[in-house]
């Protein structure tokens, strides 16, 4: 396997104004080192793949493709549900979750490789309609992507494509909000009559999918199932981009093939720390389980976790899990739309209650319940993320749970009980 | 025997609470108002069920026939 070379900078911003290193990577990120440009681009891979919807589909389903959005839905089902006539293509690089980079790392020096897939699956889908959803926040981005598509156009790439700027909170990048904006409605979650590839926008089949999962239908589309291969396992095919310390002081963006070990992802005494996997939705795991681990979805799940959009967050040194927990819980009930009744009320309440919990030993009972009490009970999985988070907080560290119930830190977290 | 689920869209729902009373069998209140949906709607609620979806203020309960068992 190829391991990353080059460092590069980029224009690329989190919400601190920090820029996440993104490193050269084995597929999707491998072009990096010659600058985002359309003819540099062409220079190193050559034209936009042209397949048929059919033999899209069975190279997707051959290779297992998942969208990289968090939920790992299989691409195939989606586009060929999405086949039908008057479908529309929705790329969308949004990207809600403050922890994730790589869609903007993706869009900023790689922004061909996603507007190929998009082109390859409008072909394939046999639309010229393509929309492009990306974080109002970051403006430079929406520049690189406007004149990446006009370089398209004068190359002579008869596409209709539309820019559209989400909302910068959590649930905006969340599949019916995202087409809620596209309808010119407010960009937050309704709840869903029908998958958007049946009924998406304007009811119309809608091929909804993140921008890393348009820029590997681009690539599979271009070197087949073998040369898709070529990078992971036999069992997981081809390479994932993950972010690693997002939310941190040194965020670093990377590709790897499945099945690398997560001793070769993170540094050496970052497996000595808690991690959590997946995001602010994501789910803690022991510093114990670290070791055995391989960026796999199925070895990952079988961890009792998830990949999700391939954050990963290890706790900073001398920090409780449980503080940093109750930490995000206060951010992500401040995330809640506010639209529906269980989240609107339930997360401040749990935010509440793990507040209590670490910092004046309150009841463990109470945040069991509001975990029960808002799971499954929203337009959207927010309160669905949010309680499988503070479940895996309560699951993982029960020895940290207990001493906090007594009135003490095993992490002796300054500032506590005080 | 038909099964169906009652379902909630809930960002139409604002916790009037009237299908807790009209359908007590089915659906309890939380702890802000809002719907419990406990089990599925069997044979003999399923009239109180239809009433209930049809008394909600904001529309925002849904019967639908029960899919088979998802794995």
């Amino acid at each position: 396997m190829t391991s990353a070379t080059t460092a590069l900078p980029t224009a690329v911003q989190n919400e601190e104004g920090l820029p996440p290193v993104v490193s050269q990577g084995p597929a999707l990120l491998a072009g990096i080192g010659h600058g985002p440009g359309l003819h540099a681009h062409r220079d190193r891979i050559g034209p936009a793949p042209r397949l048929g919807a059919q033999e899209l589909v069975e190279l997707a389903r051959e290779v297992d493709l998942r969208g990289r959005g968090g939920a790992g839905f299989p691409s195939a089902i989606k586009l060929a549900s999405a086949a039908r006539r008057r479908a529309v293509v929705v790329v969308n690089a949004s990207e809600g979750e403050p922890a994730s980079h790589k869609d903007v790392a993706l869009m900023t020096c790689a922004p061909h490789v996603v507007l190929d897939g998009a082109a390859a699956v409008a072909h394939a889908l046999g639309t010229r309609e393509v929309h492009v959803v990306v974080p109002s926040e970051l403006p430079s981005l929406r520049l690189i992507v406007v004149r990446a598509v006009r370089e398209r156009a004068i190359a002579g790439e008869r596409l209709r494509v539309r820019l559209h700027d989400a909302a910068p909170r959590f649930v905006a990048g969340q599949a019916q909000a995202v087409l809620q904006l596209l309808a010119g409605r407010e960009n937050l979650p309704v709840t869903a009559r029908a998958p958007e590839a049946v009924s998406g926008h304007r009811g119309r089949p809608t091929l909804l999918s993140n921008a890393e999962t348009f820029a590997h239908l681009g690539h599979l589309a271009r070197v087949g199932a073998a040369g898709y291969a070529v990078h992971g396992t036999a069992d997981e095919p081809g390479t994932t981009l993950l972010t690693l310390r997002g939310d941190g002081w040194d965020p670093e963006v990377r590709e790897v093939a499945f099945g690398t070990p997560l001793t070769e992802v993170l540094a050496q005494d970052e497996l000595t720390r808690p991690l959590l996997l997946g995001g602010y939705h994501g789910t803690w795991l022991r510093p114990g389980q670290l070791p055995g681990l391989t960026v796999s979805r199925k070895g990952i799940a079988a961890a009792g976790a998830s990949i999700g959009a391939g954050v990963m967050l290890p706790l900073a040194q001398g920090w409780c899990p449980l503080v940093r927990t109750a930490a995000l819980v206060d951010y992500l009930a401040g995330q809640s739309a506010g639209r529906c009744g269980p989240c609107r009320n339930g997360l401040p309440a749990m935010a509440e209650a793990l507040q209590d919990l670490v910092h004046r030993g309150g009841p463990v009972a109470r945040v069991e319940e509001l975990c029960g009490l808002v799971r499954g009970r929203g337009a959207c999985a927010h309160p669905d993320g949010t309680a499988r988070l503070v479940a895996s907080m309560l699951t993982r560290f029960p020895e940290e749970v207990d001493s906090h119930s007594l009135g003490t830190c095993r992490s002796g977290q300054p500032g506590m009980f005080g | 025997m038909s099964e169906h689920q009652l379902r909630v869209d809930w960002p139409a729902c604002t916790a009037h609470g009237l299908c807790a009373e009209l359908l007590p069998e089915v659906v309890s209140l939380d702890e802000w108002g809002y719907p419990i949906v406990h089990e599925a709607v069997t044979g003999e609620v399923l009239a109180m069920a239809r009433a209930a979806v049809k008394a909600c203020p904001t529309l925002a309960l849904r019967l639908i026939p029960a899919a088979p068992r998802p794995a």
